[in-house]
């Protein structure tokens, strides 16, 4: 039977009146990439640092390959890769100094990590430039370093909090590309205000808020759950959008319906209600009929809502 | 145990490694001046203290003063950079080391730049000024100077620990730690102090410190209780300094 590689039951942590996780139900298959989302604010960097030893809970429980954070935090620490927000790299030290120091930390033995990090150097493009400081790198060079830093003593289990903000869409997408690589060698736990990252690279997906999990499944299972509901947009040629969007408004299965000059979004009760919005729509003027995908922001809107959090 | 605080401490030496000639040159600079004002300058105002020679009252302090000052700074300085802006801290504390490895690890930085940069000091002092010791004597001087440099490093780790805001740092060396220095007996003997003051100024573990390794390096005069009133305030000093970082990590 397989081990769940992440567990938390009833995770709680308060701070004084706040309560930044409450009870946390959590179960990460071993070799998934899984996603956390989940507005600032609610409770995903908590979750992490409490899930890599850095945190202790108020209550509950949290199991990293079956071992306990609270009495095996060591054992856990020598099985996980994390990579902070900060980028945390040493400045004074080079590239190739800074996988030495953490693989020293690790308890690795020279003759193996030196080719280790030679390897993961390569890996990430960074061979050419392991003599330089980090501080000389590009933000998405840094990230890499960091990345390869975490990687060094080959872990179990890999959290990546927000690991590509602030980059460009280039260098998100070779970071994108290095976690694709890792699928299947390890689990990896991944947090991000990036929807597209997580429908791009997660296998699964919690969303959470207040500290609470919402919702959790597949991208495909988070959008169907969304609601029954299905948006199509039909677009006029010419007139007749005002009389089409009014006749089709007072039809009982249209929920809602809106018109941007000669284009109408109607919000139907399901899929199933087309037929008779063909039917009404017969001998229109109509240049295009099309199906709305709904997105993961959708859902991660409808889940959370549009106000913004401080 | 201590592979996490030997993978730091080696980290730590080769950063020094890399800057040890301006480090030098700053750390040395500052206890040369104060020498060359007040020990030359000022020699023939004063005339003997104790005596003797002013020059050769100040000197062995100044060494003592740089060596205690570098781990303090070392240790306050890094602890808080590393802690509050580059984020390292947190980036050990996710590999399987103890918390207590990292801050011993930054007290023996904090005591190796302070023992270097105090014989650093030690030396230029020897090299450019009259003052002499017989060499046997150094011996002795390290008996208070080691744990000397241990104390205010572990007063550092605290001090970078439990301050977030780098301007605190610097009132509390001002208001704290630079008068706990200047006060015992650096500059001038204890018995310029009121009959009443004597005895509180003595009870400090800075006086018994620069007392100890004045008296150790110049005379060849051993103060047992002086040497244990270090010692044992360096121990208790590293007790708390591990404690707070403890706790304030686990915060």
């Amino acid at each position: 039977m397989q081990t769940a590689a992440i567990v938390t039951r009833s995770l709680t942590k308060s701070y004084g009146e706040l309560t930044a996780l409450d009870s946390f139900d959590l179960e990460v298959e071993q070799g998934s990439i899984f996603g956390l989302l989940g507005p600032n604010g609610a409770g995903k960097t908590t979750l992490i640092r409490i899930l890599t030893t850095l945190m202790r809970p108020s209550s509950g429980d949290a199991f990293i390959e079956g071992l306990d954070s609270r009495s095996k935090g060591r054992d856990i620490r020598s099985m996980i890769g994390v990579v902070s927000q900060e980028n945390s790299l040493d400045r004074y030290l080079t590239a190739r100094e800074n996988l030495e120091l953490h693989a020293r930390l690790h308890g690795m033995e020279k003759r193996l990590y030196k080719h280790r990090i030679d390897d993961l150097l390569e890996l990430m493009g960074l061979a050419g430039r392991q003599k330089d400081f980090p501080d000389t790198f590009s933000g998405g060079m840094q990230r890499r370093l960091v990345i390869a830093r975490a990687l060094v003593h080959q872990p179990q289990v890999l959290f990546l909090d927000e690991p590509t903000t602030g980059l460009d869409p280039q260098s998100r997408r070779a970071v994108w590309e290095y976690v694709r690589s890792l699928a299947g060698s390890m689990t990896i736990l991944l947090t991000t205000h990036y929807l597209e990252e997580a429908e791009q690279l997660c296998d699964r997906i919690a969303i959470m808020d207040h500290g609470r999990l919402i919702a959790i499944g597949s991208t495909q299972e988070l959008k169907d759950r969304l609601s029954g509901a299905t948006v199509y947009e039909v677009e006029f040629a010419g007139q007749g959008a005002d009389h089409y969007a009014a006749l089709l408004g007072s039809m009982p299965c249209v929920i809602d319906i809106k018109q941007v000059e000669n284009k109408i979004a109607i919000t139907l009760e399901c899929w199933e209600c087309l037929s008779e919005i063909v039917t009404a729509l017969n001998g229109a003027p109509v240049r295009r009929i099309s199906l709305q995908e709904r997105t993961l922001e959708d859902v991660f809107i409808s889940l959370t809502g549009q106000k913004v959090r401080e | 145990m201590l592979r996490g605080s030997l993978a730091i401490w080696q980290r730590d030496m080769l950063i020094l490694r890399r800057s040890i000639i301006s480090e030098l040159v700053a750390v040395v600079a500052y206890p040369l001046t104060i020498y060359l004002a007040f020990g030359i300058g000022m020699q023939s105002y004063i005339g003997l203290v104790d005596g003797a020679p002013y020059s050769m009252f100040i000197a062995p302090g100044l060494i003592t003063m740089t060596a205690v000052s570098a781990a303090y700074n070392e240790s306050v300085w890094s602890l808080w950079f590393h802690r509050r802006v580059q984020f390292t801290i947190e980036s050990y504390r996710v590999t399987p080391i103890s918390v207590s490895e990292i801050v011993i690890a930054k007290i023996f930085t904090g005591f190796t730049h302070g023992i270097i940069k105090g014989c650093a000091v030690g030396l230029v002092i020897y090299a450019i000024t009259p003052f002499r010791f017989p060499l046997e004597h150094l011996l002795q001087y390290l008996l208070f100077l080691i744990p000397g440099s241990a104390l205010f490093s572990c007063a550092g780790i605290i001090s970078g620990t439990v301050m977030d805001k780098p301007e605190t740092i610097g009132k509390v060396e001002a208001v704290l730690v630079m008068p706990l220095i200047f006060m015992s007996g650096l500059f001038f003997p204890l018995s310029s102090y009121p009959p009443s003051v004597v005895s509180w100024v003595r009870a400090l573990p800075t006086t018994a410190l620069f007392e100890g390794a004045r008296r150790a390096l110049v005379a060849g005069e051993m103060l047992p209780l002086a040497a244990l009133q270090v010692a044992l305030s360096s121990m208790v000093a590293f007790v708390a300094a591990v404690y707070i970082f403890r706790y304030k990590m686990s915060e």
